[in-house]
Order: structure tokens, then sequence, then C-alpha cells
């Protein structure tokens, strides 16, 4: 496979960008440039629309089309987007918060349509942009700084709902398996109909630094222990003892975990 | 009697585990007490094996005390090296003369790339008593399944050990698939009767030398925000972050093109150039 220089594809004038030291939300960005490459698509087709946070701030270092949409907007904007230049190809970058919590609304009904759109979720199991808010993500008894004792609610499988709600082909992957990222975007880019990945990522600032996992290095470690094919069950690493947790988590399904053929929406009657 | 050694070595998946269950049966089959104890060495990855075998009157402890083994089967040339400090001065070495040569040895390591050492028995000259190499795993294949090498090679080990042909019989049909205890019968004898060969004889292994490229490591210092990402990861320890926490390339030399701390920067900052006329071109 041929090695793909990424740095063409960047916005070399806005760097460095401004995300934290460690922060794997680039190591995803970059995964994905390699993708676009892979795919074959033209630069000036590629449109990526992103909402807000840390991870939907990275399309501003992209040189793509970029749209910088409001807060969890990024698939309704998209849909507009493709449905008046059907010919481009278009993904959404959108974080646990922003996909998830305010956009979960946009997000089901983008899959529910099955427009040929690839979103991007960045799961860091919280809100890293606005200072280490619980996230619809956040695990059992993780803390956040809205949650200092502790989490005390479940947390959303974002690959259960977008499979429920519609989406044709779902997969999770992990910022800590770059090459594998490469591979799920690539088939995500060029699958027809709705593609959403949700990406294991982290934020060593807040979410490793409340839970005491470390900095970048470490967390990319930890990222690994969360799938389930690696025998170390997530509640085994959390610091928080005083939370009962009903049941160590089963560690998280990877891979592409759901693909089907089904009309994809154009806003035509036919086609 | 007084007990007797054998140690059996190799690599994942030649059957030296089955191998040493094999001898240790017939030792019980010939009413001695029997001790046994193995190592898989990443076995899945073609690690090392090995298992040791006591067997006498009364045998108190299963592993063979350095230098006194009477037997080292080794069913891979390197391996049988290995344990060659086991062997007893004077003891027998039997060896199967297959090669395979281990990750280590032929990767593009530049620090420590180690040579697999030639097949040539003049190297252990003084350290054995007779040695023994067979082609074991072409005589199982002439005879039908390489898998049997290793029944091919305890027929070789037989010839120094003093149990008798019906219980080595019965403990080959005793632990091997049922469909294939002829096959490794068959194997066995053939074992007992293979000849030594020349050295000489033995092709080289074609093992080509350590390719000389030389990477580049190019970091981008505006763009790196010193997270210790890439030194952390780094096989080859080419990276790593000084008392001022700031990342520095240590050894560029050491790279070997592995592309893991380009592709684990989240800052886009590390970039390790190919050289020209290498697998992806020069960039
Ligand atoms: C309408 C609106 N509400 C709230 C905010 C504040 N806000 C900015 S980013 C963010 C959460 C981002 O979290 P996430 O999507 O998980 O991204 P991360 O920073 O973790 O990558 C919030 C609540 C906003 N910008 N706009
Ligand atoms: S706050 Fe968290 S999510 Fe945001 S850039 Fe920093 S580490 Fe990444
Ligand atoms: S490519 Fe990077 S990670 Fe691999 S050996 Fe070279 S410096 Fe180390
Ligand atoms: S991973 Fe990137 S940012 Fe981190 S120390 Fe290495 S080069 Fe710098
Ligand atoms: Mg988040």
């Amino acid at each position: 496979m041929t090695i793909v220089d990424i740095r063409p594809h960047l916005r070399e004038w806005a760097m460095p960008h401004v995300l934290c030291a460690g922060c794997a939300h680039g190591i995803v960005g970059r995964a994905f440039l390699v993708a676009t490459d892979r795919a074959g698509i033209d630069p000036d087709r590629m449109v990526v629309v992103a909402g807000i946070g840390c991870s939907s701030r990275l399309v501003g270092y992209l040189d793509f089309c970029t749209l910088h949409a409001t807060h969890g907007r990024a698939p309704a904007f998209a849909t507009g987007v493709k449905l008046a230049r059907p010919e481009l190809t278009v993904a959404v970058f959108s974080g646990d918060g922003d996909g998830l919590a305010i956009g979960g609304n946009h997000l089901i009904h983008a899959a529910r349509r099955n427009i040929d759109l690839t979103v991007v979720l960045f799961n860091n199991e919280i809100y890293g942009m606005t200072g280490g808010q619980v996230a619809p993500t956040t695990q059992r008894g993780a803390i956040a700084s809205t949650t200092p004792r502790g989490n005390t609610e479940p947390a959303f499988d974002s690959v259960a709902l977008m499979i429920g709600a519609g989406a044709s082909f779902v997969a999770r992957a992990s910022a800590s398996e770059p090459f594998t990222l490469e591979r799920i975007f690539t088939e995500a880019l060029t699958h027809r109909g709705f593609a959403f990945v949700e990406v294991l990522s982290d934020c060593p600032t807040y979410f490793g630094r409340y839970n005491r996992l470390g900095d970048g290095p470490e967390m990319l470690a930890w990222l690994t222990r969360q799938d389930s094919r690696v025998a170390e069950p997530l509640a085994a690493k959390r610091v928080v003892d005083h939370l009962p947790i009903p049941e160590a988590p089963p560690g998280l399904d990877l891979g592409v975990l759901h693909r089907e053929e089904r009309p994809v929406f154009t806003g035509r009657r036919s086609g | 009697m007084s007990a007797r050694g054998v140690v059996l070595a190799g690599v994942g998946g030649q059957g030296v585990v089955l191998a040493s269950a094999v001898l240790a049966e017939a030792a019980l089959q010939s009413g001695f007490e029997v001790k046994q104890s193995e190592v898989h060495g990443m076995a899945q990855r073609g690690g090392a094996v090995v298992s040791h075998i006591r067997y006498g009157d009364t045998v108190a402890s299963p592993i063979v005390p350095l230098a006194t083994a009477d037997v080292l089967a080794g069913f891979e040339w390197a391996e049988a090296l290995r344990w060659l400090p086991y062997l007893a001065p004077g003891g027998a070495l039997v060896v199967d003369a297959r090669r395979i040569v281990p990750p280590g040895a032929c990767r593009d390591h530049r620090r420590w790339g180690v040579p697999y050492p030639p097949l040539d028995p003049t190297s252990i000259a003084g350290r054995t008593g007779a040695v023994v190499l067979i082609d074991a795993t072409g005589i199982a294949g002439t005879l039908g399944n390489v898998k049997a090498a290793n029944s091919v090679v305890m027929g070789a080990v037989s010839r120094f050990l003093d149990l008798s042909d019906a219980a080595w019989e019965k403990a080959i049909a005793r632990f091997v698939p049922p469909r294939t205890v002829d096959l490794n019968i068959e194997a066995f004898h053939a074992g007992q009767q293979a000849e030594t060969l020349d050295p000489a004889d033995i092709p080289e292994l074609g093992l080509d030398p350590l390719p000389e490229r030389h990477y580049h490591i190019d970091v981008n210092e505006a763009w790196c925000k010193d997270c210790g990402i890439c030194p952390s990861i780094c096989p080859e320890f080419c990276l790593a972050l000084d008392d001022a926490h700031r990342l520095v390339v240590v050894d560029e030399e050491a790279c070997t093109g592995c592309r893991l701390c380009e592709v684990l920067c989240p800052d886009f900052a590390i970039r390790i150039v190919t050289p020209v006329g290498a697998q992806g071109g020069a960039r």
C-alpha cells in the first residue's frame, strides 16, 4: 500500500493546530486525510462539515472545502450541501457531545434518510472544549467536572443507536489503531449511503486528568484496552472506587459492525 | 538406574510438546518413574518451546540440570544450539537440519539484528558426543506429512535411550491423532534409520543481508507539542524527551521506517523520509 503524505492536504499556514498536546483527535484527522487520498477523492470536491468542539475544530486544518457549522447541526448543514451538490463527497466531523447530546436529533434523522454522508464521531467521553463536562457517552463511574463524584448515568452506545436509526454502514474504531482507522475511513467514504464511524478518541487534559488515566501516551494505551478483544475490562482501570459499578463494561466491539444496501436519499422522488 | 535426562527444543507448531508426551509415555510403559516439564515461549509467534523429561527408578525433579542431558533433541538448528549447555559432556545431539529463522534475526532491526547461526556441526565440535544431523522434515514429507517430523526426530533419539520399540509405538498410538498413527510410527522407524547428513550437502539459507536503508526522521519542531507519544511507541528507541521535556531524535540510525511515530503523532509533526529506491519511494 502506498504511503500517503498528508501535508499537502493540510492548511499549513494555520498550523500548529490548537488542540492540546497528546490529544488523540489529531491522529484521527490524519487517518481521515490518508483515507480521502486512498479513496481517490479530489480535494476540491471533498467537503467536511463540523459542529462545535475540539474534534469539530479540526476541520479548520483540512485543506478541503470545510464548513464549521453550529453546535450539533453539522448533519443538517451537510444534508443541505449534499442535496444541492450531489457530486461532492460530504463528511461530518462531530464530537460525542456535539453529535449525541445537542445534535442527537440531527444525527438520527440523517441516518434514517440514509443520505450519502460519512459521519466521524470522535468519542472522548467528555465535552473537551468547554472544560470537561459529562457527556452522554461518559461511562458510569467516570469523573467529569460536572460529576465530581462519578457519573451515575449509563452511556450511549452510538453504534446501536445508529444501526437502529437506519445507517447503512456503521463502524467503530480506535485512535490507537491508526492503520485500521485509515482502512475503515476509506470504506466509509466509498460506501453509498449514510456511513457512521465512531472513533474512540481521548481527552488527556480533562478526562485523563480527572480519571487519573495519564497523558497522551498512557491514554493511547488505555484506548487499546477498551477493545473487547483485549481481555482487560474497562472497569478495571477506573479509579473510582466509592461508586458501585454493577457490572464491568464488557469492552467495545471494534470494526465494521453493520453494512447494508438501502435506498439512498437524494431529495428526489426517484433515484 | 540413575535418572536419564532428555531436553527437546524447537519452535511453536513443531510438535515438541507432543513428542515429549510420547517420550514420557514410552518411559512409563517401560516401568520407569517419569517427570516432565515444559515451557512454551510465544508459541503463536513461532517462539522457543522446550521440554525436559527425566526418567529412571526414582526421579525427584522434572528439570534436567545444566550439562547433564543424555540427549538433546533439536527440532530446529538454532534452537538446538540455544539449549546446548544442557547437554552432558559426551551426550548425544539429535537435530533436524530444518532452519526456522526467528523474526529478530532477519528483520531490519539495526541495533540488534542477529545473524542466523551457520548450520555447521564443526562450529560446536567438542561440545557434544554423537551428533545426528538429519533431514527429519524432508523424511516426513516423503512419507506424506511434514508434521510427522517430530516422530522422525524421536526415532533418532530412541537410538540413545533404553526403551523398547513396543513401548514407543504404544506411546505414539496414544498421543498422535488417530488417523496419523501409522504414519507417525513409520516416521519413527525412518528416524531410527536416518542417515546423518553431510553439512556440505545442506544448502545455504540464502537470507538477504540486512538491507542498507537509512531513514530520515523529519520532525517539524514548530508543530510538535512534545506530547511524548512518539518516544513512547518507537520500537527502536529513536526518539526521546530530554530533561526539558522536549522531543529529541536520539538515534536516527536505528530507525526501521515503521512509521508508527508518523501515524500516531496527533500534530502531523513527524514524517519518515524513505530512502530513494526503497518501497514507497523517496519523499
Ligand atoms: C448552542 C451551543 N451550546 C453550547 C455550546 C458550548 N459548547 C461548545 S463545544 C461543547 C461540547 C463539545 O464536546 P464534544 O462534541 O464532545 O467535543 P470535544 O471537545 O470533546 O472534542 C459545548 C457544550 C455551544 N458552543 N453552542
Ligand atoms: S481539551 Fe481535551 S479534547 Fe480538547 S484538545 Fe484538549 S485534550 Fe483534546
Ligand atoms: S519510523 Fe518512527 S517509530 Fe518507527 S523506528 Fe523510526 S522513529 Fe521509531
Ligand atoms: S508525537 Fe508528535 S507532537 Fe508528540 S512528541 Fe512526537 S512529534 Fe511531538
Ligand atoms: Mg467529546
